[in-house]
Formats: structure tokens, sequence, C-alpha cells
């Protein structure tokens, strides 16, 4: 029997590979297999928060129309989490995944003039690219994050999909590092799930004083980089199907005619006789 | 409470397919007490190993095992060495089983050209039952790596002249690649198909022919919906998340698009 410490490994570990949209249901089942629900109740919250915290799980934002991105980033304290853009802190349950209790957030950065142009052309950007996107741009006083997510879930169909971006734009480097990142499942009758993802390096002209202008130039490469990533991803999806799938399956021998399974038997000869 | 068994079967359904053997080993260690049911239901990626009398390859799973000991179909033999063993089929079904292995190594060959493929046999009440397994892998070049693993587990019923067929059939896909411009991509998974049908049995070799028939069937089938959902479905899915055009740009097409055809309308009028 393993150890309620393993157990929670394990059960921590199905949590955390939880395809987009669907760590409730992961939840439910490992609830029922760990049947230890007081084990599984002092644990599970800071699960939760470190999926909530990689997945780069959006929320609505207490009386406000956006969403905001949670992150380790906009983390203020144990539970409250930052929206940069309406400048204000909430409570998130990571459980439920909802946000409440808002309170003005005062403290600025020296780079928030910064920030604010990377949010702005952020959101200018998804405009351009993201259907579904949801922008966050946090700041330390060093550097500024942008996290990009687009979810779409459709269970009913037996499927969901996310991809997540996040950039680091630091002031007077002319580097912004990234990681993009895919997740596709897809689970009628089976499961099939895209893991893509790709760490990129782009360069911007580090002479812009102007926030506004660095901000343009940021999104410019980052809508190019980003671009290039998924044509790559397009044109692997064809290669492997032109490809890898058909050298490892024919869709019909080379006769292109199905077996006579009766004659099977001659078939073994004809290749034999063939080789000779 | 939901059942145990249910549970895991979902949960399986969602973990990353990469990762199967590491779930299965990591649920039973959950869940010892559903040990058996695990391991007897949940398909994972399969191994092969060499038989040491012919110096074939044969398929390893749950159907040719005993212990730690796995049944080769060519040899009949266990490795490591059983005296006894109920998993020998008794001679009659063992005459099928070798023709069985004989007529899917030559399909294997004709649709695979490669790979491995082991056909075990086993008696159950008043019928027997078959597992057809191939396994083909593409890993020639080190940039794109791909596996196909075929599970079909065929439960048979003779009935007079005819025999009643049972298929559930699994395939697992494994494909990978990376790039400069693309990172890594890893696309896998697997998917499972049930089918009935009857067949006439004019001698008992005809099982071979039919169970041989379904499977090619099936096979073709799977094939079609693998490519539509691992090449179609997640591509679109994954583009539906970003739009690699400008959708601002789209938009003013569509209400460009709309204004002609308002227009058009008008003029009809």
């Amino acid at each position: 029997m393993a150890t309620d410490e393993e157990r929670v490994r394990i059960a921590s570990s199905f949590l955390l590979d939880s395809p987009p949209g669907e760590i409730n249901d992961v939840f439910n089942d490992v609830r029922v297999l760990l049947d230890d629900d007081a084990l599984l109740q002092r644990n599970v919250q800071s699960v939760f928060a470190q999926y909530n915290k990689e997945q780069l799980t959006v929320v609505q934002v207490p009386g406000q129309s956006h969403k905001s991105v949670i992150a380790q980033e906009g983390e203020v304290d144990g539970g409250r989490f930052l929206d940069p853009r309406s400048k204000q802190v909430f409570v998130f349950d990571h459980i439920r995944q909802e946000a409440s209790d808002p309170e003005p957030y005062t403290e600025t950065t020296e780079t928030e003039a910064q920030r604010a142009a990377l949010e702005e052309a952020g959101l200018k950007y998804l405009e351009e690219h993201y259907p579904a996107g949801v922008i966050s741009v946090f700041d330390d006083g060093q550097a500024s994050t942008v996290a990009i997510v687009d979810n779409k879930y459709n269970p009913n169909n037996f499927w969901n999909g996310r991809w997540r971006s996040i950039w680091k734009v630091t002031p007077g480097s002319s580097e912004v590092t990234g990681t993009v990142k895919v997740n596709v499942h897809y689970y009628e009758d089976g499961n099939v799930q895209l893991n893509a993802t790709k760490d990129i390096t782009v360069t911007v002209p580090t002479s812009q004083d102007n926030p506004t202008a660095h901000a343009t130039s940021v999104y410019k490469q980052i809508a190019k980089a980003e671009g290039e990533f998924q044509t790559a991803l397009n044109e692997s999806y064809a290669q492997l199907s032109e490809t890898t799938f058909k050298s490892l399956r024919r869709a019909l021998p080379v006769t292109r005619n199905k077996i006579d399974w009766h004659a099977i038997s001659t078939y073994k000869i004809g290749a034999e006789l063939q080789t000779k | 409470m939901a059942d145990p068994i249910d549970c895991a079967m979902d949960l399986m359904r969602r973990l990353p397919p990469q990762k199967v053997e590491e779930n299965l080993a990591d649920l039973v260690d959950l869940a010892p007490h559903l040990a058996d049911d695990l391991v007897a239901s949940i398909d994972a990626p399969l191994r092969s190993q060499r038989c040491a009398k012919t110096g074939r390859d044969y398929l390893l799973s749950d159907y040719n095992r005993d212990n730690d000991s796995y049944r080769s179909p060519w040899s009949n033999e266990f490795d490591p060495p059983l005296a006894d063993s109920s998993l020998i089929p008794p001679p009659k079904l063992r005459k099928l089983e070798i023709a069985a292995n004989d007529a899917v190594d030559t399909y294997r060959e004709l649709y695979f050209e490669g790979g491995v493929s082991s056909v075990y046999m086993w008696e159950l009440e008043d019928q027997f039952a078959a597992a057809v397994m191939i396994k083909k892998v593409n890993d020639e070049t080190s940039k794109v790596k791909g596996a196909w693993d075929s599970i079909h587990v065929f439960e048979v019923h003779e009935k007079g002249r005819s025999a009643h067929y049972k298929l559930t059939s699994t395939i697992m896909l494994y494909m990978l690649t990376s790039g400069e411009k693309l990172g890594s991509m890893n696309l896998s998974g697997s998917l499972t198909r049930q089918a009935e049908q009857d067949f006439p049995l004019d001698d008992p070799n005809a099982h071979v022919a039919n169970i041989g028939r379904m499977v090619e069937d099936m096979e073709i089938k799977m094939r079609n919906a693998l490519h539509e959902i691992y090449f179609g479905k997640t591509k679109d899915i994954s583009n539906d998340l970003r739009s690699i055009n400008s959708l601002a740009e789209a938009k003013k097409q569509a209400a460009i698009q709309a204004e002609l055809v308002g227009r058009l309308q008008e003029r009809h009028r």
C-alpha cells in the first residue's frame, strides 16, 4: 500500500495534467479513486493554486467587463491576485476559480508607463489574432510580463483547447523572451492530445524612449514570432499526415485491393517467388 | 458514490496519452485493489521481445503473460520458461492460433511493410477469444518519430454453421516532431471502436479468414477516423484558438461581402 505522501503525489500529478477546462472532471475521478476526503482536503488547495498559475486560468474581474489572467506574477499575497488593468486586487478561490472582494490597488512601479503601453497595444493585438483572448500585463518594477490566453471549450462535442503565451519585456533590453504553448484534447471514443510548445527570443530596438512606440515594436515582433510558430505547426500537421502517418500504415496494399482472406496463404508464396 | 473503475476509465480518457504507462502505474498504486481490472481494461503501447527458439519478435501483453513469463506465438514456449501454464491453448485452438499468426503476419507485411504482429487465443466458456496485435515504429529520422499499435480483441461464439464475432479495437497512434521553427510538437492518443458480425463457418479454419476480414475492415475505418481527428479536428481547434490572419481584416472582408450581397438583392427586386 502506498504511503499517504505517495498517494498525494499521484493525485496532484493527475490534477496538474488536467486538459484545458477539465480539472473538475479530473478532480471528481481522483476523489473517488483516492477515497480519502480528509487527505484530499488537506492538499487540494495548493494543487489547484499551482494549476491555475501554470495554466493561466482566466477569471471574471468583479465589477468589470473584462477578464484577468491568474499568474504567479499577479499574486499579491496568499490567495489575492492583481488585475493590473482595473488596478484592483481580489480574493481568488482556486477551486471554484472565482474572484471576489475587489479592492483598489494603489502601489505603482516606476515602469508603470511601459506596462500600461504594453497593455493598450496588447489589447489591440488580441483583437487582431485571438477570437476569445484574454491578456494581463504585470510589472514588478524590473520587467513586464505579458500573459495571453485563449480557451475554447466544447465538452458537448468532446473537445477543448488552450493557447498560452508568456512574454517578458525588460526596459533597456533589446531581447524579449517568451514561451508559447498549445494544448488540444479530443476525447470522443478515444483520447487524442496535441501538445506543442516553443521558447522564443525576439529582438526589438532599444532606442525607443516613448513607451507607446516601444510597445508597438514589441507586438510587431511578438506577432511575427507567434505567426511563424503557428505556420510551422500547420506545416508539421501536413508533414506528419503525408509522410509519418502514411509510412506507418498504408491505406491499401500495393495491389490497391483489399485482401482475399480465403487465399491468404498464397500471398506469402507470391512474395517469396518475387524475392527469388 | 461513482464506480471506481468507471472513474479510472474516465480519468485515463483525460490524462495525457503521452504518459499512459506512467499514469497506469500510478493508478495501480492509488487503487491497488483494482489492479487486475485496470491492467485488463487500459491499453498501453505494446512492447516486443525476441523468441529464443525461432528468432522472431512477438508482442507482450496481458493475453500471453503468466506471472513474469510471456508465451511466444511462434514457439508456444514461455520466456522465462514455465513447466506448465493454463495459458497454453488446447491443441485444436493452438492449430487455429498458428494459422491466424501466419495470416496476420502476411496482412501486416502488406499494410505496414514492417513491424511486429502476434495473435493469441484462449478458451472461454462455450466460446473462444482472440487478440490480434500489430505494432509499427517509425524512427529512422531523429526529428520525427511515429508509432502505431493496434489491439483487436475478439469474442467468438460458434452457433452451428455460423459464428458470431464481437470485436473491440483500440489503435494507439503516437507522433513527435521538433524543429527550429516549430519548437516541439507531440500529437498522440488512441481511439476505440466496436463491431459485431456473423459469418458462415464452413470449416474451423474459416475463423482465420473471418477474423482477418474484420480486422482489415476495422483498421481501414479507424485509419480514416484517425486521419480526420488527428490532422483535421485537432488542427482546426488549434487554429480556432489563434487566427494567423488578421481577424479585423476578416471582419472587414465579411462586411464588404455582406454589403455586396445586399446591393445585388436590391437590384433584383
